[in-house]
């Protein structure tokens, strides 16, 4: 069953789920982009987070660098007190199928699973077997209201259906950590609603730390703090 | 060709590696092509130039096939108003004993006219005697050899030269040598000259010659000359320029070049294939670039052009470099085809060059070059039918649209049931068109083409027949490799197809190898029984050296020995055909034999033919030329045209020609010819093989040269000889291996193109390296296990119409059908394992590709 956890107590020190020291990412072209420049940041377990910004300002570099999608060109990533930096591409790999989840703009959803082969994906990839893969998808898609969609191909789904199996393939292991990189901004304002609303129940119940990137300030506002980022730069910090 | 500038380089240049896999499609086919063509005609060529340089002015040739005449015979000739020259020739291949050297062909000259004829052109020697005709007769030891020989053998004038005669092992002392050039080059430089009376009786030609060289009066046309020698001589006389030896050596090797053609045409065809699918994932690739283009104003005659325009960039270059590679792979080759041919049909010569034939390598060059621009055709067609609105719709063009599928299969229906009523009915079909053979063709063409019709469609099936069973096996890896060619049959489809058809031509090769060997080795054990063989040469089939009849009486009285039969076989032209003549003892044959004739009633068949009222010929002959048991055969002969029926057809694989069997008596009457080739030998029972054949061998020591096998040595010599024959299913089988890597390599580039967002959320939720790489292999292998399965299926209807084509076209062989499960198995384990070796690389690639990038892309 889905574990009740609580938002964590702020006594004592366990680290804090996400730990960025003086990060910055450089990328190489004809003319060398610096994405982010030298951040630090430091979100603690259960928090909800809204990260905004313009287009180039740094939003999604820095959910990468979070999620072990991509590395620094200096500086240390920690994510639940794991630094990220020395970590092979298959050690990356296991603290991204460990300990967090992610959901995309464009869903990612492979074209020719249903929505339960989808959702079972990381669990099969994990190794559990077929039966327990088969009963944690089930019990996602029921969260997630798409109980009755359970064999449907993504073409054969709504925009909001599909970031629904998305959202429940995200949340797979129950990982600790919720990364949505604009999570409504491929869906029209009311699905964008019920998305939103649906992660935010999801955080509420299940005490995930959730970092959301997002382009919309009704999303940001909805978040109990937003970070806003210009030119690869943390220029506010807001806690609500 | 501004196009070809700006669209096409920068792509060339961006995806270098698949723009050579693409070529390598055509260097493939264009290289086996020019390769297997280039062997075999420098085989051929090595024999015509050897016939050149030995003929010198000779402008006609007499001979009786290859079994010589009386000597009277030159007199005749020589009273001809026309000839104003004629001498005789006798030619042998001997054995020099020394390492590396070989065989040499001995040529028998008469030495005081043979020089109107052939200019020698001495360096060194004894002047006085070469130069005096008589003292080089009167000394039956001399012998003048090439300079290229004397180098070899570290010889000078002078020195003496061991050769193996009839008579034994001979000593020759070199009385001159030829400069290294003209007839002193024949044969490789590998060439002696001696006196042919000297010859005769070194080689043991009792008083014949092999045939008779002239030159015509001047004002005397060819025509005239061999039509009064032709009426002079009688119809067992062939009487024809040099070059028509040539053309006796091809027709000898119709059954050799036949499998050549197959094999290249085979060879083109898949790299046809490799180039269509190459270029139908271009045009997926660039259908974008295809929509803007379009969208700028390009036509789309345009971008067809664009696309044929490149197909025939790529055939250039592919074809230029398949000429390259092809010479080399004549190089490797040649020198083993050159052994083969010597070994199956004792024609002794040797490729000492390649052969570079201009018309070949342009004709090579002109196929290479249509084959990539057909099998751009449609992909062209398909580019200059993009839409430019729907150019960014990714995905939907690969798919086999349910209208495509229902056409596809209705053609193929079509081509099929056309194609079994080829089967049923093949002598249904008009004379003009060229009789049954034609209908068979065409027949053996549609079942081919309903094969690459319904390949996408069976690989799709395969592939969703699979995938219940990948995924059993790897739940993410298996279910998504099987996704992925359900999801783009054409991407995967032409590398499936181009794998069929070269494992069906490797299966059909190896289930004929099979049959021919089995129905070999039953004729050895039926037929083919005598404890030892007697014969002058090791090579079984040299028949330049002969033995004397009287030997056999002298075999019979050893110790140990049943039954001694006579076998005298050699080549003569028939209906302008090259075919065996064997002449043994009938009586004595019936008395060992143990198969039954495939037709005619054993008992008459010997009776008859032992009276000499009749001919036996073998089952090949009767195939190959329409034959009937019955029919009155006419046999131009030197002695008279044999006039007998035919009386029994029998299994006999003496010859890929044809066969037939006299009784001793009516050759020896048709011929004047009482010589041996071999003498079959009985060991009479509880006395040893071995025994006996030590006996045989200390008799004649010191007297004949004489080679003893025993029967188990024989079989092995002529199954050795079958697997040489055979030995071109395992160039097949390396083609076959590299089209499948080429093909495979090909496939999964564009995959794990077109997956890099699939694969790039595998890896963003969790899949490690090793599940990355897994996904790739196991598409990989599903490839090869479709391609595997089809190229079975198509592999077995491949191999009914070769045998057919052996039955009636080739060599006459009724072979039995049996799919050749061996071959099969042994090529699963080999295409797997290619195929795994084409995935490393795009595994590789696609486990370092940008996560990022790979989720960003669009």
């Amino acid at each position: 069953m889905v574990p009740e956890t609580s938002t964590p107590a702020a006594s004592g020190t366990p680290p804090p789920a996400i730990a960025l020291d003086l990060v910055t990412r450089r990328f190489d072209g004809t003319r060398q982009v610096t994405a982010l420049d030298q951040v630090s940041l430091d979100i603690p377990r259960g928090e909800m987070v809204s990260i905004i910004g313009p287009s180039g300002s740094g939003k999604s570099t820095l959910l990468n660098l979070i999620g072990g999608l991509d590395r620094p060109t200096s500086g240390r990533v920690r994510v639940d007190g794991e630094a990220l930096d020395g970590l092979s591409d298959d050690g990356l790999t296991r603290v991204r199928r460990d300990k967090i989840g992610f959901i995309f703009q464009f869903f990612n959803l492979l074209p020719t699973l249903s929505s339960v082969e989808n959702v079972g994906l990381p669990l099969h990839l994990r190794g559990w077997p077929r039966a327990r893969v088969a009963a944690r998808a089930h019990e996602l898609l029921a969260l997630v209201q798409l109980g009755h969609r359970l064999q449907h191909l993504p073409d054969e789904l709504s925009g909001g259906e599909r970031q629904r199996v998305a959202i429940a393939r995200a949340l797979s292991i129950y990982p600790p950590i919720l990364l949505a990189d604009e999570p409504t901004g491929n869906l029209d304002t009311r699905t964008g609603g019920e998305i939103l609303a649906l992660i935010q129940a999801l955080h509420a119940r299940l005490g995930s730390t959730v970092v959301i990137v997002t382009h919309d300030l009704k999303v940001a506002a909805s978040c109990g703090r937003t970070i806003a980022l210009r030119d690869g730069r943390i220029v506010e910090d807001v806690r609500r | 060709m501004i196009l070809l500038r700006l669209i096409s380089w920068p792509y060339f240049r961006r995806h270098v590696l698949r723009s050579i896999l693409t070529i390598a499609g055509i260097v493939l086919g264009v290289a086996v092509f020019v390769g297997m063509h280039t062997a075999n005609q420098s085989v051929l060529y090595a024999f015509s130039r050897t016939v050149d340089r030995i003929a010198g002015k000779t402008e006609l040739q007499v001979t009786a096939g290859e079994t010589g005449f009386a000597e009277e015979v030159l007199e005749r000739v020589q009273s001809a108003s026309t000839v104003r020259v004629a001498v005789p020739v006798v030619e042998a291949v001997a054995d020099t004993r020394q390492r590396g050297i070989g065989s040499l062909l001995v040529l028998g000259v008469d030495m005081t006219g043979d020089r109107s004829l052939r200019d020698y052109d001495l360096e060194s020697g004894d002047e006085a005697i070469v130069d005096d005709p008589l003292t080089f007769i009167a000394q039956p030891d001399s012998i003048i050899v090439s300079r290229a020989l004397a180098d070899r053998l570290d010889l000078g004038a002078g020195s003496g030269l061991p050769l193996l005669t009839a008579e034994g092992e001979k000593r020759f002392t070199i009385r001159g040598v030829m400069k290294a050039s003209g007839l002193a080059s024949a044969f490789g430089g590998n060439l002696a000259i001696m006196d042919v009376y000297a010859a005769q009786k070194m080689f043991g030609r009792g008083r014949t010659f092999d045939r008779i060289d002239l030159a015509l009066k001047s004002g005397r046309t060819i025509a005239e000359a061999q039509a009064e020698l032709g009426a002079l001589l009688g119809p067992g006389f062939q009487i024809d320029p040099p070059a028509g030896r040539g053309q006796q050596f091809e027709a000898i090797l119709a059954a050799y070049s036949m499998m050549v053609d197959i094999s290249s045409l085979f060879a083109l065809f898949i790299g046809m294939f490799i180039i269509y699918n190459s270029f139908s994932i271009a045009v997926t690739e660039r259908r974008a670039e295809i929509g803007i283009l379009r969208a700028l104003g390009a036509t789309r005659r345009q971008i067809r052009w664009l696309f044929l325009g490149e197909s025939a960039v790529t055939g250039l270059a592919g074809s230029l470099l398949g000429l390259g590679f092809g010479l080399l792979v004549a190089r490797l080759i040649a020198a083993s085809i050159g052994v083969l041919i010597s070994d199956v049909y004792g024609v002794a010569r040797q490729a000492d060059e390649i052969a570079t034939n201009p018309a070949l390598l342009a004709a090579a060059l002109a196929i290479g070059l249509a084959t990539s621009v057909a099998a751009a055709l449609i992909p062209a067609r398909s580019a200059a039918r993009v839409d430019p609105v729907q150019a960014l719709q990714k995905g939907r063009h690969q798919v086999l649209s349910a209208g495509e599928s229902r056409a596809r299969i209705g053609v193929a229906a079509a081509c099929g049931a056309l194609s079994l009523a080829c089967l049923a009915a093949p002598r249904m079909a008009p004379a003009w068109v060229g009789g049954s053979r034609a209908i068979f063709y065409l027949g053996y063409l549609l079942a081919i083409l309903v094969a690459l019709l319904l390949s996408p469609l069976l690989s799709l099936m395969l592939a969703r027949a699979l995938r219940p069973l990948l995924k059993r096996l790897r739940p993410v890896e298996g279910a998504l490799a099987a996704d992925s060619l359900i999801q783009a049959p054409r991407r995967t489809s032409a590398s499936v197809a181009a794998l069929m058809l070269s494992l069906a031509l490797v299966v059909a090769f190896g289930g004929m190898a099979r049959a021919s060997y089995d129905s070999i080795i039953d004729w050895l054990e039926t037929a083919l029984n005598p404890d030892l063989f007697v014969m002058p040469s090791q090579n079984i089939v040299v028949r330049t050296i002969r033995f004397p009849p009287g030997m056999g009486p002298e075999i019979a009285a050893i110790d140990g020995v049943e039954r001694v039969q006579m076998v005298r076989d050699a080549r003569i032209v028939f209906r302008q055909t090259p075919v065996m003549v064997v002449a043994v003892e009938i009586d004595s044959l019936e008395q060992t034999a143990r198969r039954d004739p495939v037709e005619g009633d054993a008992a008459s068949m010997y009776r008859l033919t032992a009276a000499g009222e009749g001919l036996m010929v073998s089952d090949n002959l009767a195939q190959l030329q329409g034959l009937k048991i019955g029919e009155l055969l006419e046999i131009p002969a030197p002695y008279g045209v044999i006039r007998l029926p035919i009386v029994g057809i029998v299994v006999d694989y003496s010859d890929q020609q044809g066969t037939i069997l006299m009784d001793r008596q009516v050759f020896r009457k048709y011929w004047q010819d009482d010589s041996v080739n071999v003498f079959r030998v009985y060991v009479r029972r509880g006395a040893s093989a071995a025994g006996v054949r030590q006996r045989i061998v200390e008799r004649f020591a010191g007297e004949r040269q004489v080679f003893v096998m025993t029967n188990a040595e024989l079989k092995a010599y002529i199954l050795r000889v079958t697997d040489q024959w055979f030995g071109l299913t395992s160039v097949q089988i390396a083609v076959a291996v590299l089209v499948a890597i080429l093909g495979i390599v090909n496939t999964l580039t564009v995959s794990i193109i077109d997956r890099r967002r699939e694969l790039g959320v595998l890896k963003a939720v969790g899949a490690l390296r090793g599940q990355i790489r897994r996904t790739i292999w196991i598409e990989a292998l599903s490839i090869g296990g479709i391609g595997l399965a089809l190229g079975f299926a198509l592999g077995a209807v491949n191999l009914h119409y070769l045998l057919q084509m052996i039955r009636y076209d080739i060599a006459g062989m009724r072979l039995d059908y049996t799919f050749p499960v061996n071959v099969a198995l042994g090529l699963v384990p080999a295409i797997l394992a290619a195929a795994l070796v084409a995935a490393i690389w795009p595994a590789e690639s696609a486990v370092r590709r940008s996560l990022v990038e790979a989720l960003e892309y669009e």
